[in-house]
């Protein structure tokens, strides 16, 4: 009763003070111009029942986006919907209003420029919370709109990833939880654009160091494969480093909020060091025809940020609290540790002695601590997926490139580069026996980023060839090479096929909008609609996401000091 | 009806006046070791500086300060003899009269870690020690002496970590457990320099593996520890460090295993240093714990004179500087810190080490 009573008032509130300026950018009627005011009328009445416009206020409480006029954080709801709305009426709408309710073509604004329309949802992830986009329109000289306040968005603390996300990456967000932008409607590119694309530059450039190690080695020169293709491999990946970076570097300028909240994921902060381990592949894949010898002052420069990432990322794992290594440990953090080999390996190759010792030293002992904490799998361990992924070939990463690391820092592939062959090898062929498990599994950027352990694999065992040289250890580089080769074309049609067919390589990433505060869900429990759900699916969900929470919050409480 | 519960409050009656003699007893427990063990560290580390100095061929400012190193020395060496001297007779004198107290020490988990530290300030002393005055003591009985304390207590407690239930690694791991791996290294690292070879390899052994399994505990679930005794923490790179100086010992040389302990450990310091929020709490109120920031800090240094003389280079030779006078000051602020609060030391109780 209480809801039908509501509901007109709800009507007619928002229809006239609301829609002009609340539903922003996307809504049609309020680029239309004051001649087809009945239009607009029609229109208004439309959307006021339309999905944007909660059809009831407990739902709209359950879908709440946050808007920079909402000056209240998320926690608290207010008691009843609808004085937010009369509390806070747009100035703007009221040509339009007294246009819409005198029927006549009244003086409207002029049609709105696109900047007026600026979608203010997104406001909070921009830099300065967007003050730094009024700036640049300000520069343009486009008039300056009113500003109404910003909402503070805090750090967001590690719990609140695990509760909220699900699924191996932790990008899946759980059925109970909301999320600050829109679901329903595609997000800005840059808000899209997760750093783990940055693997794609990972994947390729491996690829380049690949055909070079098999061009030049003499134990692959049966093969007589020509170096152009480590040329073509090499160009392509600086071509696609600066597109990425670029598009990232503009994203870092734009949404600061949204890339400091995926520093704060404990999954894409490994992916942090995509990057530098990326510029370091291409100084190692720089075809000979190029350049021989690098400067060694590049190297330094090259692992200066990997170094201070580094002492952050390991001195929270050290130091406790929320970010813990025995809570946060997953097989992306082995992209935290393999920058440490990949750096030596460079190094040793540029002839420079103490640095490549150094690095080898931090990322060996690291190294060990999380392998140690990945086997165990600990129970406080939150962030294992359950089931294979291709995530898990990073284990293979990390002895693939110390063996061949320790190889060169050394001179020649000795015991201790064959002992860490042999594990990675190992690892390799208990995780390719099981590809079967590996079907059926959502198709994310990150798999370019789980492509270089085979490449790594495949280089790694070229150089044993080399050093063990007969008919065995030549096939098996060729295999692997093979195999690497092939993965990286699959991966390459998969990305094309959901770049341009499906459309949706870049989807709405719901990772990094998760609410600050757990909904409150714990005494009330809420029906969510999803697009007309029947109710019977509704109380399934109901139930089966009651009781997960439940389950989640016992098994919780027991693991705290 | 007497249903109620009734609270009393009572004062409770500091003695702020003299305190007795048998209260100074309860107080000083095996944690006030680490002020000789840092004083022993530094100690060391002068030794270290000036045989450096003696050996260098080549013409460097280092070698002017010689002459100023040479008597502080010597009178580091005395104080630390000093004070090693009174802090065991009083802790000798606890065994006697308190030994319910000496008793709860053993049983807690982080006073357990301390009752190394003597044994390490003392083999600490005879390293420090100038040669003509060993070639006088039976510096070989007085090994031994030293030695086998460390070992019984090894074989204890790391047997207690592996097959106790309530007393095991997992449940006890705090980054005092760093100690004893410090004993071991230190008396490898003493043993090989008499020559005892196989005695120091497998010290260094029992050390190193231990080590290992230490790491990788506290690397993964470091939760709870009291804030007081945070600086405790800087015997996460003490130890690498102490490892380092053992195997170059043993090895005879700074090798690739020394330079990869030696960075580790280097890695750790910055590591720590990047992180002041983690000590912001213990830096409140000084106290006994704070000893505890000096020794690492010297282990480095002495291993980083080690790294400069193998690798002579400007780098290296600049670490040495750096780390050698951040050693000193460390050492010096603590000094001063410890005279201006001597009251709060030896009077009032000491919240961070007070284990009853």
């Amino acid at each position: 009763m209480t809801k039908d009573e509501e509901l007109p008032s709800l009507i007619k509130a928002i229809s006239d003070h609301e829609v002009a300026g609340f539903d922003g950018v996307e809504d049609p009627h309020t680029s239309l111009s004051g001649t087809e005011a009945v239009e607009i009328e029609d229109v208004r009445e439309m959307h006021s029942v339309s999905i944007s416009m909660p059809p009831s206020p407990l739902e709209h409480k359950t879908k709440r986006v946050l808007f920079d006029d909402d000056s209240t954080n998320l926690a608290p709801p207010p008691a009843a919907p609808t004085t937010m709305f009369y509390s806070q009426p747009i100035p703007k709408a009221s040509a339009l209003h007294e246009a819409i309710t005198n029927g006549k073509s009244a003086p409207l604004p002029p049609p709105p420029r696109v900047n007026k329309l600026r979608d203010k949802r997104y406001d909070s992830f921009k830099t300065w919370s967007g003050k730094l986009e009024r700036q640049l329109t300000n520069l343009r000289g486009r008039p300056r709109e009113r500003e109404p306040h910003r909402v503070e968005m805090g750090s967001v603390p590690v719990d609140r990833y695990f509760d909220a996300l699900e699924g191996p990456e932790l990008d899946v967000l759980r059925p109970s939880e909301e999320i600050l932008l829109p679901e329903d409607k595609l997000w800005p590119f840059l808000l899209r654009f997760p750093v783990s694309s940055f693997g794609i530059c990972l994947g390729v450039s491996s690829q380049a160091i690949m055909w070079k190690t098999i061009s030049s080695t003499e134990s692959t020169r049966f093969l007589h494969i020509s170096p152009h293709i480590n040329q073509v491999f090499w160009f392509i990946s600086i071509a696609l480093m600066v597109a990425v970076a670029a598009i990232y570097a503009l994203k870092l300028v734009f949404y600061w909020e949204a890339v400091r909240r995926e520093y704060h994921h404990p999954i894409r902060v490994n992916f942090f060091f995509a990057p530098w381990i990326a510029l370091l592949f291409l100084a190692m894949g720089v075809p000979p025809s190029i350049n021989k010898t690098l400067p060694k002052p590049l190297w330094y420069v090259l692992m200066t940020p990997i170094f201070c990432l580094e002492v952050k990322i390991y001195g929270q794992w050290m130091s406790g609290g929320q970010r813990r290594l025995s809570k946060v440990a997953n097989p992306c953090n082995h992209l935290s540790v393999v920058g440490n080999f990949v750096g030596a390996l460079l190094g040793a190759s540029m002839g420079i002695k103490e640095g490549p010792i150094f690095f080898f030293a931090i990322g060996l002992a690291h190294y060990t601590v999380l392998f140690v904490t990945l086997y165990q799998r600990l129970p406080t361990n939150e962030t294992l997926p359950k089931e294979l992924h291709p995530v898990f070939f990073l284990f293979v990463a990390a002895p693939s490139v110390a063996s061949m690391a320790w190889a060169k820092m050394v001179g020649s592939f000795d015991f201790g580069s064959r002992i860490a062959y042999f594990i990675a090898m190992f690892l390799y062929l208990s995780l390719a026996i099981r590809v079967n498990f590996f079907r059926g599994i959502r198709f994310s950027l990150a798999w370019w980023a789980y492509t270089f352990p085979m490449t790594g694999a495949a280089i790694a065992t070229i150089r044993y060839s080399s050093a063990v040289d007969n008919a065995v250890t030549k096939t098996f580089a060729v295999i692997l090479c093979l195999v690497a080769t092939l993965i990286v074309a699959a991966l390459l049609v998969t990305t094309v096929v959901h770049a341009f067919i499906l459309g949706d390589l870049f989807p709405n990433d719901m990772a990094i909008a998760i609410s600050e505060r757990r909904p409150k869900s714990s005494t009330t429990r809420r029906w969510y609609h999803r697009r007309a759900a029947s109710s019977d699916a509704a109380v399934d969900q109901y139930l089966k996401f009651s009781d997960a929470k439940d389950v989640e919050v016992v098994e919780t409480q027991p693991a705290g000091p | 009806m007497a249903n109620s519960i009734h609270i009393v409050v009572e004062p409770r009656k500091t003695d702020e006046a003299a305190a007795p003699a048998s209260s100074l007893l309860t107080r000083v427990n095996a944690g006030y070791f680490t002020i000789c063990l840092s004083l022993g560290a530094q100690a060391v580390l002068l030794n270290t500086l000036i045989s450096d100095n003696d050996r260098a061929t080549t013409k460097s400012p280092i070698v002017v300060a010689d002459r100023v190193l040479g008597p502080w020395a010597v009178l580091m060496l005395w104080l630390s003899l000093c004070t090693l001297a009174l802090i065991s007779c009083l802790y000798l004198l606890r065994c006697c009269f308190h030994l319910r107290l000496v008793k709860a020490e053993c049983s807690d988990r982080v006073a357990v870690n301390f009752l190394f530290v003597p044994w390490i300030s003392w083999l600490l002393l005879l390293r420090a020690a100038p040669h003509r005055v060993l070639a006088r003591l039976p510096h070989e009985v007085l090994l031994w002496a030293l030695v086998a304390p460390i070992v019984a207590l090894d074989i204890k407690l790391y047997g207690q970590w592996v097959t106790s239930e309530k007393r095991s690694l997992s449940a006890v791991a705090n980054p005092t457990s760093h100690l004893p791996m410090v004993g071991n290294f230190v008396g490898a690292w003493a043993a090989a320099g008499v020559g005892w070879r196989e005695t120091a390899l497998c010290l260094f052994a029992v050390g190193l593996v231990h080590y290992v399994v230490v790491f990788i505990t506290l690397y993964q679930r470091l939760t709870g520890f009291r804030a007081a005794l945070r600086p405790v923490s800087f015997l996460f790179f003490g130890t690498p460090s102490a490892a380092c100086l053992a195997w170059s010992s043993i090895s005879g040389g700074f090798g690739v295993a020394c330079k990869m302990l030696f960075f580790l450990s280097l890695f750790l310091l910055a590591s720590l240093m990047c992180r002041p929020a983690y000590f912001k709490k213990s830096v409140k109120k000084f106290s006994v714990a704070w000893w505890a920031y000096s020794f690492p800090v010297s282990f480095v240094a002495v291993a980083s004179t080690q790294y400069a003389e193998e690798v002579k280079g400007a780098a290296a030779g600049g670490l040495m500087l750096l780390l050698s006078s951040l050693s000193l000051l460390v050492f010096v602020a603590m000094l001063i810190l410890t005279a201006l609060n001597t009251d709060r030391l030896l009077r009032q109780n000491d919240p961070s080490l007070s284990f009853t």
